[in-house]
């Protein structure tokens, strides 16, 4: 899923986008305020062409497939436009190169479908006329966007499925990296289980990868041979799925809908859909309007829960989109104190409601999963 | 009058030499017609790939970094060759390199003029260290390196991982997954193009020098070729493959740290980007000769810098490494064919 194997972002430039932006862009020269900022010039739909770097195959039927969808609802909102993409973008300086070579080949506006950091903003500082984009991004500059999906909601809803379907209480979860997204998702599905099951708790498995089914698969055999009946993740393919299906137990996904590869243990997915996202930042650059936005896609618009799985009982499905109605029309939040850390810290005082900045950065985990932190 | 095969035991230089031109010709010639079958046109993406690596300063500049590492790597491989041994581990070396490098920079403060050296020193011997138990275990128990060695690289990669997404995470809450950016970097003389490129090639030139040149360099080839022989004549051997073993590891750790001091910036997990495992194929192409690295590496970067450019035009990763995999193949090919020549027989022999 997202972002990030290696990531790396030049967190100490980004002291706010207005005070830093002007100082990333010293080698052009072009120094200027980002409140000062004027959008790119416009380009005719003709000469446009749009790039997409990806982190794994377009055929992974999760992540990188959704994007890559995203990349043909272009195609069909402006017909004739050029695209081009690269899969399974190694977090390395090969990312630099295949950036680098979308400008030189005049890409217009590059997506970054995940987290490259330093090997994205390198090639961003050299091309002030091209619109960036990094998925789950941290880093702001003139040219330089951020998006991602308000995820932890739907997994909030996702867990509560989950912690009534548990009978052992124990939920597994086949993590990526120890990464903000990682422990957002965890901490939401967990505080959403223990709505119904006070006693739960989640243990993670790091597998060092986004996409790669043998390690999922085998981080899902661990889980369930150590008690967990319900698998939660992020992965960008449906191996862990396999597993519980074979094995009688649960699982929740990301990105996509892979219910026929375990029907009985699906449960629900954590959808993501980038079409009308990319479609209008792509309208923005043609018409000569784009600055660059920084925005979480909220639940409902760009990310959802999938629908219920065949096995999970109306009952539960009803207490889940409770949570999830309530969610999306008085705009509740669950992420609300008080809240303690992994080792017995409060780190979010009773009746404080946690920002979206603050989920989004979440970097610590809560009482009750254990694996992620050091 | 008849004609039979016969087989040298060494081969002509000069036919090895042709051979090797040869067989790389034919692997893009193979991949041409391959990429004409599934409707590509191999002439305008072939001249689209000089033009972007050749054409431009950013081309030439991309191809040099490329080159650093994979030259590192390269030279371990093949100085650990010249003795006989298999070095499958500068994978692990390089991130072991890498990772000693980056702790210097992040928690030893100090001057740049004396940070860099005590970086270089200590991504060495950290390369140098990673070896160590596959070299004591091979010189004194007679345990295949080839398994000791390829096993560590997973170790080594798994520490980078754990490091930079735990204990040395950038502190700043910006960076996912990496170490803060070193405070210190080797400095650049063309581009972004730094000085670990003509130190690897310095090094590779003082290697070409010592195994054609010192005592030394002529028992490690001794040892290498006819081990047996090297001790009968009393050649120290296993002082021999100890040292080499540890050169070898040292010279790949040294490519690491000129990768994060020099063209990454960071300690991260991909940092390696399988130039260990490239490097492997860099020497057994160089046929385990330090200059020869130079030409294979280069070579080498040629290709996976084309295959950055072939995949922005639609290619996937995999057909790139099966270009790779189909040069090492034909290369192989010719090193056995260049052994046999063809003999006129002549009339009732």
């Amino acid at each position: 899923m997202i972002s990030i194997k290696s990531l790396s972002r030049r967190g100490f430039l980004n002291m706010g986008a207005a005070a830093g932006a002007g100082l990333l862009l010293p080698r052009t020269g072009l120094v200027r305020p980002a409140f000062a900022q004027a959008p790119l010039a416009p380009v005719d739909v003709k000469d446009a062409m749009i790039a997409f770097g990806h982190t794994g195959p377009v055929s992974d039927e999760g992540w990188t497939w959704a994007h890559d969808q995203g990349m043909k609802a272009v195609e069909a909102a402006f017909p004739g436009i050029r695209t081009s993409f690269v899969e399974s973008v190694p977090y390395s300086a090969d990312a630099t190169r295949i950036f680098r070579q979308f400008v030189a080949d005049g890409a217009n506006m590059v997506f970054a479908t995940s987290n490259y950091g330093d090997f994205l903003y390198d090639v961003a500082k050299r091309a002030p006329e091209v619109a960036f984009y990094e998925c789950d991004g941290r880093t702001h500059m003139d040219n330089l966007g951020t998006y991602y999906v308000q995820h932890w909601y739907p997994s909030y809803v996702a867990g509560i499925a989950a912690g009534a379907m548990s009978k052992s209480g124990k939920l597994g979860y086949v993590a990526s990296f120890p990464v903000p997204s990682v422990y957002s998702g965890t901490n939401a599905f967990l505080m959403g289980a223990r709505t119904v099951n006070p006693a739960a708790t989640v243990q993670c498995i790091v597998i060092n990868s986004w996409f790669d089914p043998q390690a999922a698969t085998q981080a899902g055999t661990a889980l369930l041979d150590n008690g967990c009946d319900v698998l939660f993740g992020i992965m960008d393919e449906a191996g862990y799925l396999q597993v519980a299906e074979a094995r009688g137990a649960k699982a929740v996904m990301w990105n996509t809908d892979l219910r026929r590869y375990g029907p009985k243990a699906y449960i629900t997915s954590i959808m993501v859909d980038f079409k009308p996202f990319y479609v209008e930042q792509v309208r923005r650059r043609l018409a000569g309007e784009w600055t660059p936005t920084y925005g979480l896609l909220p639940m409902g618009q760009g990310v959802d829960r999938d629908a219920w799985g065949e096995t999970v009982p109306p009952e539960v499905a009803a207490k889940a989109d409770a949570a999830r109605k309530k969610m999306m029309e008085e705009g509740w939040s669950p992420f609300v104190g008080e809240i303690k850390d992994s080792k017995g810290n409060i780190k979010v005082a009773a009746g404080q409601k946690m920002t979206e900045e603050e989920l989004y950065h979440w970097d610590w985990s809560i009482e009750g999963v254990s694996g992620l932190d050091a | 009058m008849s004609y039979r095969l016969q087989r040298l035991p060494v081969a002509k230089p000069s036919v090895a030499f042709a051979a090797r031109i040869a067989s790389v010709v034919l692997a893009l010639l193979t991949a041409g017609l391959v990429l004409k079958l599934v409707g590509m046109e191999p002439l305008a993406l072939a001249g689209r790939v000089l033009k972007s690596t050749f054409g431009s300063s950013f081309g030439l500049e991309d191809l040099a970094l490329l080159f650093t590492p994979l030259l590192y790597c390269g030279l371990a491989v093949a100085v650990a060759l010249r003795i006989g041994a298999w070095n499958i581990g500068a994978e692990g070396q390089f991130n072991l390199g890498a990772f000693a490098a980056a702790g210097i920079a992040l928690f030893v403060p100090g001057p740049d003029w004396a940070q860099l050296p005590a970086m270089a020193v200590t991504g060495a011997l950290a390369g140098a260290a990673w070896i160590l138990v596959p070299t004591l275990a091979r010189a004194y128990a007679g345990v295949s390196e080839l398994i000791t060695t390829l096993l560590l690289n997973f170790v080594a990669l798994l520490l980078v991982y754990w490091v930079s997404t735990g204990p040395w995470l950038d502190p700043s809450g910006h960076a996912l997954a990496t170490t803060a950016r070193l405070p210190v970097s080797v400095p650049e003389f063309w581009g972004i193009v730094h000085w670990g490129l003509p130190v690897a090639v310095i090094l590779a030139v003082g290697l070409a020098a010592v195994f054609a040149f010192t005592r030394w360099g002529y028992e490690v080839r001794i040892g290498g070729s006819n081990p047996g022989a090297a001790r009968y004549a009393g050649m120290p051997v296993r002082r021999h493959l100890i040292a080499v073993m540890l050169l070898s590891g040292a010279i790949a750790g040294l490519g690491g740290m000129m990768e994060v001091a020099g063209t990454v910036g960071r300690l991260q997990g991909g940092i390696s980007n399988n130039y260990g495992y490239l490097g492997i194929m860099v020497a057994v192409l160089a046929r385990a000769a330090p200059l020869g690295t130079i030409a294979t590496a280069f070579l080498m970067a040629t290709i996976l810098n084309g295959g950055i450019i072939l995949q922005t035009q639609g290619l996937t990763t995999h057909t790139v490494l099966a270009l790779t995999g189909l040069i090492l193949l034909y290369a192989a090919i010719g090193d056995e064919a260049a052994k046999y020549r063809i003999v006129k027989l002549a009339k009732g022999a």
